[in-house]
Order: structure tokens, then C-alpha cells, then sequence
């Protein structure tokens, strides 16, 4: 047996993502690609031509309902996994997405030199998230509730739900509906960036590092080299 | 909020009376003026007993940095028509448009408003007031805007800011604006302020806040911006007349073309209607005659702040400060999002051969793993 | 000498402050200063020009309109885009719609307590009022009850010792001169009038949407016709259109007109008094056959200088030396130095305010005094408005304009040199007023015609997108405003606005002297105007007032 062999050998499975963070994501992306799309109609609505009456098609309002569901399905989607980041299991903790130490810091310097700017080369370490994927997540959820806020903020206006009329003072703090609406048609292009970036990455770690991370939010589980296992126990007990 | 005032004069039930109405009519009266103003029957005794207790308010108006078309909208209601407000409702004791008084003779009447009437009268503000260079750019009778409107708001029961103008800087705080046009909310700040925007706004929106002031003595409802609910509380888009085709899909493309014709939706030419919260598709204008997108013209969204500097009139998104008339977010968006295909090529490709090395590896391993799997 | 101040003149739009100098009973010098600017021209600075008509619009609400009609003129100019017919007579139709709205709002609510005593009109006789109202007028409302009604409530209102809006007026000066029934007649009609404004300006809102401010477009205007659609318009609509226009005809033959001759004779001592300038310059609108056709112009263009009525000038607002903008007492400066003139398309707008610091008693008028610009034509002080619109439609000898003056005249007894004149302002203000009532008939009658004919084309949209513009354009659009010759002036650099200026009536007539101290008209109309009691300068405000000043417009 030669080294890659051994090394072959001592791939440990670990199980990091459980059931709920999965439902979750999957929930989330749809949702989001969702929004996005209808979203961009919503903006740009093409020039259909329709010799018609105006009662015999509702497509357009067909298309703000689904933006409208999917918003609420993204909203208590995105709550629940608030909640989970207390509940769930360690790498589904909040502390994941919140610098709230150096060596968070420290790691997410590591991951910019190793992965993005690639000055050295090698692998990156960490099991669940690393620290810089983490911090990013933390400003997409920020941008979540952006985006929850924004445009409950504009829902207020046409729905006396409840959870609409909990956002009636969003539009006179930003200086009215005008405003509301730039920001929350900009803050699309967000999301579109992040997911472009975002699986464009998780492709690349698959590819670079071969731990099975396109599936393992499939299954949950990915697959770590024994070194690695161990270094990050001894860290976490550190 | 109190009556607003209750002077030892003939009240609206002296006067309806003395005209030759019976009680009966005036009753009538008051229960028309209730559901005007969307009240349950109970509101009848309401309005009954405020007519029968109250006087002719004073009303003192000032203009500042404005185009008078305020007062030109205001005189345009029909119900009430301004005949009868001006005669017999207030006492408009102070305004450079109409007052036959003038020079130091208006300033005299209107120092008399404000000292017999001292907490009682009504201000209402049209225009802006500039602040740039001590306020010179605004000057009556020698003196500042901003020194006649602290004087004039000290003794007021209650401010009404009317107009765009008056309650966000309308076109003068446009961009760059050069004389530091300023509304009235950011300089009287302890007083009660009524904000009426649109430029203007409705005639028979102003003429139905000062008859709402008058018939109850308070002040009607405000939302979050201080606006009458009664009037602002929806936008334009709610209840367009061409909703229907915003459901449907149905645009506009170009102005005068086939949809058009038939009545289509304009939020394609630039409708500002889904963003601005004004009455005029519930109470139309010039007594109903009609409003801008009836008349197919998109909503410029005249009664919404900043809405000069919101973007071009034509376009539906608005644009960014900073970046120029001609880019929205969406030609913002896509050119990130080009640059950042080509980044994420780059970095692909610089992946490729940097990482070569690691890539190999576990290539090699693969095909290692492989070969021992046929054995 | 004394300097008397009236500030605020009242009754006008906008804030003007005059500074008069008395001497012996009469106007000696005088000074006319707009004192509050709010920079517009800099503001369109770099926006895109089709927005500019909603921008310009909001230069004034009581002209409502004419600045976004210039402004499309302007652009479509500079873009070289032709209106569709339809468009030119719904325009013409807006227009039309402002003047009898302002004139008639002018005449009684600006202008008439000049004239009326409304304290006075108590003590008519209302039998007789009414005998005099049926024998000037077939207006229905002229009977003893009315006239009598009228009275009650007004005594009462006066009793109440709030007399609001007519608190404080010049009531028994000596210079009110008519019989108390006329007074009346007076007051019935501001209260008529004021009913009726309302009415007029609802062809506004059927073609624009709204009054005050209504809506345009550059290439046309925005309201389609669909003949066989509720929504656009439809004959619902233009039957509407139809019955306000009879409906502004008739208040207008009935009441404005009769009202004029009757108060006229008791004043005709003005028709000798605040003259002024004797120049006078009009760009002429109403195009019967597009806007680029002057000669199918309903109020034709041209200047006349000296009061001689024998020349008219032509008028180039493309020419470098004709229209001329001075500054060397206003409160801007100029990079190439205060005392040149800058033909509009070359303008400037700096503010430089060197006036007296707040609260001031009196501006210092060998300086710097108003922030009005001096426009000048061919270096001349011109008078715009409606006395010059008629003197140059009755130089040209246009019939509709010899007809209507020859006949005030003879009613009143005057010869033509009383126009030129308070009285004469005032006069042609209504002579015009009437035969624009019956000119929105035909232009109605037009658009009728072009629709039956099977054109529904409200605007050429060819144009309207940047992409098809050049890299530079400029552009002149003109019209006669209610209150005299407007020009907006613009220069599009890629597809943005580089310049701006607008030339406005009101900164002809009311604005401050030039670098060669030449008085413009205001100043100058007020010179020998004789003042019974300084204390309550009534002469003063009778000749101001004769010009219906707007100084929103003027300083924008
Ligand atoms: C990823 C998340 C989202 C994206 C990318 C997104 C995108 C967009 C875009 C681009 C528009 C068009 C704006 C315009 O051009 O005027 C829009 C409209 C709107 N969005 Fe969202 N949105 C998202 C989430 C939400 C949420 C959570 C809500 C909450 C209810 C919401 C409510 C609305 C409303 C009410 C409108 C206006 C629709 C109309 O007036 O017809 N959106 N959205
Ligand atoms: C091919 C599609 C996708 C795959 C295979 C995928 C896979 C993954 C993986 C492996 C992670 C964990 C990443 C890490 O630990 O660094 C993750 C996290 C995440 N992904 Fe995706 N993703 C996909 C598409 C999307 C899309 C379209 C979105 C939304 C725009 C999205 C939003 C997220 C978010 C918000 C997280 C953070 C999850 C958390 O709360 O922990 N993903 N995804
Ligand atoms: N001067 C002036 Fe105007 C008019 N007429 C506009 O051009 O009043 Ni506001
Ligand atoms: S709000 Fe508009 S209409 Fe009113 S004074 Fe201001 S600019 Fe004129
Ligand atoms: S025309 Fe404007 S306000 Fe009316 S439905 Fe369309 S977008 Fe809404
Ligand atoms: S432009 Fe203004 S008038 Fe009404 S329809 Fe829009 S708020
Ligand atoms: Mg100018």
C-alpha cells in the first residue's frame, strides 16, 4: 500500500448537517429563486400582447401571489432556522456565523489566502462551515430580514394580515414607499450575487477537496481525512 | 386635543338660523357633513353640537418659497366651495393671495389675529422656508421667512403644512437644492403640524381638513407621517382605475400607442402610482372630474418626500443618488453580476493551475482507489 | 420726498416689495424688487429634458401649464419633434382654458377691490342694483331678492367684526369713485366668479388630469383618444369639454365684459395715467397649422417701439442680440462681469445677494435690489401681457382685434391713445379674454373634425427614446403666457440638460433697472401716478395691479 492509499483509508464520515438544517436549505433556496425570478417580473414586466379583456387573464397578479406565498414560506423558514442555530447541533450554532473571537478572525484570513486569492496552496480545515463561508451567511441573513422587512414593509400597504400590519411603520422611517422599494428591488441583487458566488463555491470545494460537499447537504454528511478529525478535536477541546 | 376655540360670538346654528333654515335643515345639514366625513350615526349629535357652540375660526396663511398654486387648488373645491368657507366657516384673517389689504396694513391685521386670537388661531404654511445665507432668499416686509413663521407659529392652536412644498421641499429642495429649502416640520417642532402634501394637493382634501377642524375643534387623525388618515392612508395604485390591468399583465408600452388607447395599466411608462399615498383615484379632481392616470398620464407621485430626485419620470425603477439619471439597480445589478461571472471564471481557472498540484493528488488517489478496487 | 414702501404687495402671486418716492402728490421715482428665489434653472441641471415641463410647472400655480407647454416646446424644438394635430388643438384648448381662468380670476379677485368699495356695496339700493345689473347683462342672477340676500349676509358677515380677507383694505378712500349699487354688482360677481373659476379649469383636468399642474408630454400629450373606450377620450369626455367651453363663453360676454364697461366710465381719468414704457413685445401662440408655421399664429408676433403703431418689428429669439438678459442690479453675477447682456442659451444663474442683512427698513436701490434679472430686446425696455398682444394683433390689423377694440372704445368714448394706459391694461385684458373664448370654440370644432376624419393620433412618441438624439441640441420654445411673452431656452448635452433659462413675463415687466439705468415697466408705468394719501397708496397697487403680477414666475 502506498501513502495515498493509507490516506484513502482514514476518511472519517461525519454527519454535520441534521434533517432540519437540510429541509431547511433546500426551503430556502427554493424560495429564494422563487422570489428572485417573480421579483424581477415584478420589476421588469414583459410587453405581452393580449388583444383581450382585462378579466380574462390575471397573470401578472399570478405572479405577485407567488411572490407573496413564497414570501411568507421564506420568512418563518428563515425564523426557524434562527431558532435552530440555538437548538441544533454544533454546527448549526450561531456561534458559526458570529465573529466572536481572534481565532475567527484568524481562520477567516486563512480561508481568504488559501481559497479565494490562493497564495498558498493546500486545503482549509474546518468541518461544518469555515469561518469565512460563516460570516457570510451571517450578512445573508442580515440580508434575509433586509429583505423580510422591506417588503413586509411594502405588503402593508395592500393586505390587513396580521404579520403585514406589524410592518406599517417601515415605509414613513425610510421616507416613504419610494424609497422602500429602491432598496428593496436593489437588495435582489444580493441574492443573485450570493448565489451565483455561493454554488459556484461549494462546486469548488467539492472539487478541491473531494469531502462530498454538494452531497452532504443532501444527506448531511461529509466525509473529513483523520488528520483533519483529529486536529479539530483537539481544537474544540482546547 | 381641545376645542379649538369657543370666543363669545354667533355660533354656525345663530347663523343657520337667523338665515331662515329650521332646526330640521340644520340637522339635515349635519348629518350630510357627518357621512361626508365618514362617521356612524352617532357622529350626527357629534357635528350638531360642535356647529352649535363654535365660532368662525381664524385662519392666518402665509406664503413662503412656493408657486401659489396651494391657494389656487384650495380655491378650486366644490364641497365646500370656498364662497362659503371664506364667509362663513373660518376667518381667513391673513393671506397675501386674496387679502384686500396690503403692506403695512396686511402686517397690521395680522398682528391683530395674533395677539386677540393668541393660542387660538389656525397657521397654515404654504411654501418652504429657505435657510442658506440667514435666510435672505425669502424676505417679506424686510423681514425672513423663517423670523414671520417662528413669530406666527408661537400663538398657534395648530400648524397646517399645505402642499409638497410645505411638508417636504417640493422643487426648490431638489437637488442641488441651492437655497437650503426647508420644510416646515424641520423648523417648528413643538407644535401640532398637519401635513397636506401634494403638489398640489386636492381642493376639496385641503378645504376637508379645515372643515374637519372646524365642525369637530380637533384635529383629524394623522398616520406615521403626520398626514390625515382620511385622505392618505392609501395609495393611488389601491384603488386605480386601471387596476385591472396591472392584474392582467396589460401595459402600456409608449404613450398614445393601441394599449393605451384602450385604457391599459402605465406602470411600464413610469407610474409612481404603486408608491404614492394620496386620494386622488378615490376623490379624483376638480370635483371628480378626473386625475392624472385617468387622463393617461403616469402618477409623478407628487405627494411623496424627495420625489423629484426619486428618478427620471418615465423610468419605473428609480435610480441611485450618485449614479447618474441614467442607471437604475437593475443596470447596476447586471453589470455585477457579469463581473462577477468573470471573476468566478478567473478563479476557476487560476484554481486549476494553482492548485494543481492538490488536484492531481487526489486525482491520483481516485485512480489509486480504482485499480485496488479491481483486484 | 418721502419713500414710501409697500411690502407685501398683495393680491398678486408671489412676494414683490415697491419703494416709491412721493412728491408732491405724485410718484416721483420707484423701485420694484421680487424678494424670494428659488434657483429652478439650476435645479434642471442635469435632469433629463423630457422631465422638464413637470419641473418648470411648479415655477408658478396660478399660470399653471404655460411653463410645461414652453417646455415642450422647448425640447421638441431641440429634438426636432412635430406634435400630431390632435395634440396641437388640445394644447391650444389648455391654453385657451388658463387665460379665462386667470383673467377672470385677475379681474375680480386680484384686481377688482381696487376699483370696488365692498364696504360701500352695503349701503345699495338692491331694487336698483338690480335695475341696473339687467340693464348692462343678460346674466340671470340679477334680481332685487339675489342682490338683496347678498347684502343680508354680507352685513352680517361684516357685523361678526371678523372680516377676514377684507380686514383692512382702503374702504372710503377717496379714490373709490363708484355708486354703491355697482359696488354691489361688484361683490356678487367676486363671489360668482369665484364659483365659476372652478368650473373653467375642469378642461384641465379631462386633458391633464389635475388643476393646478397638469400634466404634458413631450410629443404630444398623454391623453389617447379611444372613442370606444371609457378610459381615454371618449365623446362622454369631449361633450364635457364642450359644454364648459359655451359655459366660460357665456359667463364671460355676461358678466366679465359688462362688468368692465360699467366700472370703466367712472375711471376713465386712468386712462390718462400709468402708461409707462409705450414698448411693447409679444411672441405670438396659437397655432392653427403647428407651432413652426408663425403665420397661422392666432396672436401674432412683433414688437412696437414708441408707441407707434404704424411698425411693427419682427422678432428672433434665436438671434444672439435680440433677447438679452442683464444682472447689473439684480442679485447674481455674471463670469464675464455684471454689465453684459447674455442671450438666454449663453445664461447664467449665480446667486451673489449683496442686499441689506433681515430685517430691513428700506434695500439700498443704487445697487443691487431685486432677484429679478433685466431681459431687454434689442437693448429696449419692452412691456409684455395683453395690452401688447392686442395693440400688435390691432397694428397687424387683424380683424377679430380692430372689431373688439373699436368697440370699447366707442362704448367708453375714448380715443385709442387711452390703451396705453392703466385703464388700457385692464381693458385689453378682457377684450382679449373674449375673443379667446370664442377661438377655443373653433379649436374645439378642429379637434372634432380631425377625429372624425379618422386621425386619433395624440402624440408622435418617433423620438422620445435618448437613444435617437444627438450628442448636442438646442432648443427655443415660446408662448404667450396670460401675463406676456415666455421663452424657455435649452441646451441638451448628452441627452442631458446643460442649460436652462427661462425669460418670463413678469421678469420683463417687473424687474429692476439695467446697466444703463433704463427703468423697466413697472418702475416706469408708476412715474407721475398721483397719490391722494401716501398713508394708503391705492393709486399705486390700481397701476401694479393693471400689469397681475407673478413673481414666482418672474424670479423662478
Ligand atoms: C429574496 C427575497 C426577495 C426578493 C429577491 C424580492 C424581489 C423583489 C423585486 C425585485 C420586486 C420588484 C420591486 C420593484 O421593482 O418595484 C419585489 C416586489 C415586492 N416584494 Fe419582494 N422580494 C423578496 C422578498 C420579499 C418578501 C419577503 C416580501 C414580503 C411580503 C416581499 C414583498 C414584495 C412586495 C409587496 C412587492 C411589491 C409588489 C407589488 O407592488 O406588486 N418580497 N420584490
Ligand atoms: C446546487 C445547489 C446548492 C448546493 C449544493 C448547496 C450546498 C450548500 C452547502 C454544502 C452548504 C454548507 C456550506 C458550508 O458549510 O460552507 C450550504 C449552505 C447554505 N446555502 Fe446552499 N447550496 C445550494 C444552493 C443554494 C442556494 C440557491 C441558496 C440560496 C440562494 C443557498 C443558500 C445557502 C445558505 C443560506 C446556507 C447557509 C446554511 C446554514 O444556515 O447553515 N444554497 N449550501
Ligand atoms: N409672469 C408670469 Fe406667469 C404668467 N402668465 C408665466 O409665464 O404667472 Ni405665474
Ligand atoms: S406644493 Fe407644488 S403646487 Fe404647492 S406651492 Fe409647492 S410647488 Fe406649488
Ligand atoms: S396606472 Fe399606475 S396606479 Fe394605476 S394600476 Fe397601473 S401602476 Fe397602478
Ligand atoms: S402625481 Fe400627484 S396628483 Fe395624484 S395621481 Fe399622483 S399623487
Ligand atoms: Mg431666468
Amino acid at each position: 500500500m502506498n501513502d495515498l492509499a493509507m490516506h484513502f483509508k482514514h476518511l472519517r464520515r461525519v454527519f454535520v448537517w441534521e434533517l432540519p438544517v437540510r429541509v431547511y436549505h433546500w426551503i430556502n433556496a427554493l424560495a429564494i429563486v422563487v422570489l428572485c425570478v417573480t421579483g424581477f417580473i415584478i420589476g421588469n414586466p414583459p410587453g405581452i400582447m393580449f388583444g383581450g379583456e382585462a378579466h380574462e387573464s390575471y397573470w401578472f397578479g399570478t405572479v405577485r401571489f407567488l411572490h407573496f406565498a413564497s414570501a411568507y414560506i421564506f420568512l418563518f423558514n428563515f425564523l426557524f432556522r434562527l431558532y435552530w442555530g440555538f437548538v441544533g447541533n454544533k454546527y448549526a450554532n450561531w456561534k458559526n456565523f458570529i465573529p466572536t473571537n481572534r481565532r475567527f478572525f484568524k481562520e477567516m484570513w486563512e480561508v481568504l489566502k488559501i481559497d479565494i486569492l490562493q497564495i498558498k496552496s493546500g486545503e482549509h480545515l474546518s468541518v461544518g462551515h469555515n469561518a469565512l463561508a460563516g460570516f457570510i451567511y451571517f450578512l445573508t441573513f442580515i440580508a434575509f430580514a433586509v429583505q423580510c422587512i422591506t417588503g413586509f414593509g411594502l405588503y402593508a400597504a395592500m393586505s390587513h394580515s396580521l404579520i403585514a400590519r406589524m410592518f406599517v411603520w417601515v415605509s414613513p422611517f425610510l421616507g416613504g414607499d419610494f424609497a422602500l422599494r429602491r432598496w428593496h428591488h436593489a437588495a435582489m441583487w444580493f441574492f443573485i450575487l450570493f448565489a451565483m458566488v455561493h454554488v459556484y463555491l461549494v462546486f469548488y470545494h467539492d472539487y478541491v477537496e473531494g469531502r462530498g460537499e454538494i452531497s452532504s447537504m443532501g444527506g448531511g454528511w461529509k466525509f473529513i481525512e483523520e488528520e483533519v478529525f483529529e486536529e479539530q478535536n483537539s481544537k474544540t477541546s482546547a | 386635543m381641545a376645542q379649538i376655540t369657543t370666543i363669545g360670538r354667533k355660533t354656525y346654528y345663530d347663523d343657520i338660523i337667523e338665515k331662515g333654515y329650521s332646526r330640521r335643515d340644520f340637522m339635515k345639514f349635519c348629518a350630510m357633513m357627518a357621512a361626508y366625513l365618514g362617521l356612524e350615526s352617532s357622529g350626527v349629535a357629534q357635528v350638531a353640537q360642535a356647529l352649535q357652540t363654535q365660532h368662525r375660526v381664524p385662519v392666518i396663511w402665509l406664503h413662503f418659497q412656493e408657486c401659489t398654486c396651494c391657494s389656487e387648488s384650495f380655491i378650486r373645491s366644490s364641497h365646500p366651495i370656498v364662497a362659503d368657507i371664506l364667509l362663513d366657516k373660518l376667518s381667513l384673517d391673513y393671506t397675501e393671495t386674496l387679502m384686500a389689504a396690503s403692506g403695512h396694513q396686511a402686517e397690521v391685521a395680522k398682528a391683530k389675529t395674533m395677539k386677540d386670537y393668541y393660542g387660538e388661531y389656525i397657521l397654515c404654511v404654504e411654501g418652504t422656508v429657505p435657510t442658506d445665507n440667514n435666510g435672505v432668499y425669502c424676505c417679506i416686509g424686510g423681514r425672513t421667512a423663517e423670523d414671520i413663521l417662528k413669530e406666527a407659529a408661537a400663538g398657534a392652536k395648530a400648524l397646517i403644512a399645505w402642499g409638497s412644498c410645505a411638508c417636504n421641499g417640493c422643487v426648490q429642495a431638489a437637488y442641488p437644492n441651492p437655497t437650503s429649502a426647508t420644510p416646515i416640520h424641520k423648523i417648528i417642532t413643538d407644535k401640532p403640524i398637519i401635513r397636506v402634501p401634494g403638489c398640489p394637493p386636492i381642493g376639496e382634501v385641503m378645504a376637508g381638513v379645515l372643515v374637519h377642524i372646524i365642525t369637530f375643534g380637533t384635529l383629524p387623525e394623522l398616520d406615521g407621517a403626520k398626514r390625515p388618515k382620511a385622505f392618505y392612508s392609501k395609495r393611488v395604485h389601491d384603488t386605480c382605475q386601471r387596476r385591472a390591468f396591472y392584474d392582467a399583465g396589460l401595459f402600456v408600452e409608449t404613450f398614445d400607442d393601441e394599449n393605451a388607447k384602450k385604457g391599459y395599466c402605465l406602470y411600464k411608462v413610469g407610474c409612481k402610482g404603486p408608491m404614492t399615498y394620496n386620494a386622488c383615484s378615490v376623490t379624483r379632481w376638480n370635483n371628480g372630474v378626473s386625475y392624472p392616470i385617468q387622463s393617461g398620464h403616469g402618477c409623478i407621485g407628487c405627494s411623496e418626500d424627495n420625489y423629484w430626485d426619486a428618478g427620471p419620470l418615465y423610468r419605473r425603477m428609480q435610480t441611485f443618488p450618485g449614479f447618474g439619471i441614467e442607471s437604475n439597480a437593475d443596470e447596476i445589478g447586471i453589470g455585477a453580476a457579469v463581473l462577477t461571472a468573470g471573476g468566478l471564471a478567473a478563479h476557476a481557472i487560476a484554481t486549476n493551475i494553482r492548485k494543481n498540484k492538490l488536484i492531481e493528488d487526489l486525482i491520483t488517489e481516485g485512480k489509486e482507489s480504482e485499480k485496488e478496487l479491481k483486484k | 420726498m418721502s419713500r414710501i414702501v409697500i411690502d407685501p404687495i398683495t393680491r398678486i402671486e408671489g412676494h414683490l416689495r415697491i419703494e416709491a418716492d412721493i412728491q408732491n402728490g405724485k410718484v416721483e421715482n420707484a423701485y420694484s424688487s421680487g424678494t424670494m428665489v428659488r434657483l429652478l434653472e439650476e435645479i434642471l441641471k442635469g435632469r433629463d429634458p423630457r422631465d422638464a415641463w413637470a419641473f418648470v410647472g411648479r415655477v408658478c400655480g396660478v399660470c399653471t401649464s404655460v411653463h410645461s407647454l414652453a417646455s415642450c416646446r422647448a425640447v421638441e424644438d431641440a429634438l426636432g419633434i412635430t406634435i400630431p394635430p390632435n395634440a396641437e388643438m388640445v394644447r391650444n384648448l389648455m391654453f385657451c382654458t388658463q387665460y379665462m381662468h386667470d383673467h377672470v380670476v385677475h379681474f375680480y379677485h386680484l384686481h377688482a377691490m381696487d376699483w370696488v368699495d365692498v364696504v360701500d356695496s352695503l349701503k345699495a339700493d338692491p331694487k336698483k342694483t338690480s335695475e341696473i345689473a339687467q340693464s348692462i347683462s343678460s346674466y340671470p342672477k340679477s334680481s332685487p331678492g339675489y342682490f338683496s340676500d347678498l347684502q343680508k349676509r354680507v352685513k352680517k358677515f361684516v357685523e361678526s367684526g371678523q372680516l377676514g380677507i377684507f380686514a383692512n383694505g382702503y374702504w372710503g378712500h377717496a379714490a373709490y369713485k363708484l355708486p354703491s349699487e355697482i359696488n354691489l354688482i361688484g361683490l356678487a360677481h367676486y363671489l360668482e366668479a369665484l364659483e365659476w373659476q372652478k368650473e373653467i379649469v375642469k378642461i384641465h383636468t379631462i386633458f391633464g388630469g389635475k388643476n393646478p399642474h397638469p400634466n404634458f408630454l413631450v410629443g404630444g400629450m398623454a391623453c389617447s383618444i379611444g372613442i370606444d373606450d371609457v378610459s381615454a377620450i371618449n365623446a362622454e369626455r369631449l361633450a364635457y369639454v364642450q359644454q364648459l367651453l359655451y359655459q366660460a363663453r357665456d359667463f364671460i360676454n355676461q358678466v366679465y365684459i359688462p362688468d368692465l364697461l360699467a366700472i370703466a366710465p367712472y375711471y376713465l381719468d386712468w386712462g390718462g395715467i400709468g402708461g409707462g414704457l409705450g414698448n411693447y413685445l409679444v411672441y405670438g401662440d396659437l397655432p392653427d397649422n403647428g407651432y413652426s408655421d408663425t403665420a397661422s399664429y392666432r396672436f401674432p408676433a412683433g414688437a412696437i417701439l414708441n408707441k407707434d403703431l404704424s411698425k411693427v418689428y419682427e422678432v428672433d429669439l434665436r438671434s444672439d442680440s435680440e433677447v438679452q438678459e442683464f444682472i447689473s442690479n439684480s442679485w447674481y453675477t455674471y463670469a464675464g462681469g455684471d454689465s453684459v447682456g447674455l442671450h438666454p442659451w449663453k445664461g447664467e444663474t449665480k446667486l451673489n445677494y449683496t442686499g441689506p442683512k433681515p430685517p430691513y427698513e428700506h434695500l439700498d436701490v443704487e445697487q443691487k435690489y431685486s432677484f429679478l434679472k433685466t431681459p431687454r430686446w434689442k437693448g429696449n425696455a419692452m412691456e409684455v401681457g395683453p395690452l401688447a398682444r392686442v395693440l400688435v394683433g390691432y397694428a397687424r390689423g387683424k380683424e377679430e382685434f380692430k372689431a373688439a377694440v373699436d368697440s370699447v372704445l366707442s362704448v367708453l368714448k375714448v380715443p385709442a391713445a387711452a390703451l396705453f394706459s392703466t385703464l388700457g391694461r385692464t381693458a385689453a385684458r378682457a377684450i382679449e379674454s373674449q375673443i379667446i373664448a370664442n377661438w377655443a370654440i373653433d379649436f374645439y370644432d378642429k379637434l372634432i373634425q380631425n377625429i372624425k376624419n379618422g386621425d386619433t393620433r395624440m402624440a408622435d412618441m418617433e423620438k422620445f427614446d435618448p437613444k435617437k438624439w444627438p450628442a448636442k441640441a438646442t432648443g427655443v420654445g415660446h408662448t404667450e403666457a396670460p401675463r406676456g411673452a415666455l421663452g424657455h431656452w435649452i441646451v441638451i448635452e448628452d441627452s442631458k440638460i446643460a442649460n436652462y433659462q427661462l425669460v418670463v413675463p413678469t421678469t420683463w415687466n417687473a424687474s429692476p433697472r439695467d446697466a444703463k439705468g433704463q427703468m423697466s415697466a413697472y418702475e416706469s408705468a408708476l412715474l407721475q401716478t398721483p397719490i391722494a394719501n401716501p398713508e394708503q397708496p391705492l393709486e399705486i397697487l390700481r397701476t401694479i395691479h393693471s400689469f397681475d403680477p407673478c413673481l414666482a414666475c418672474a424670479v423662478h
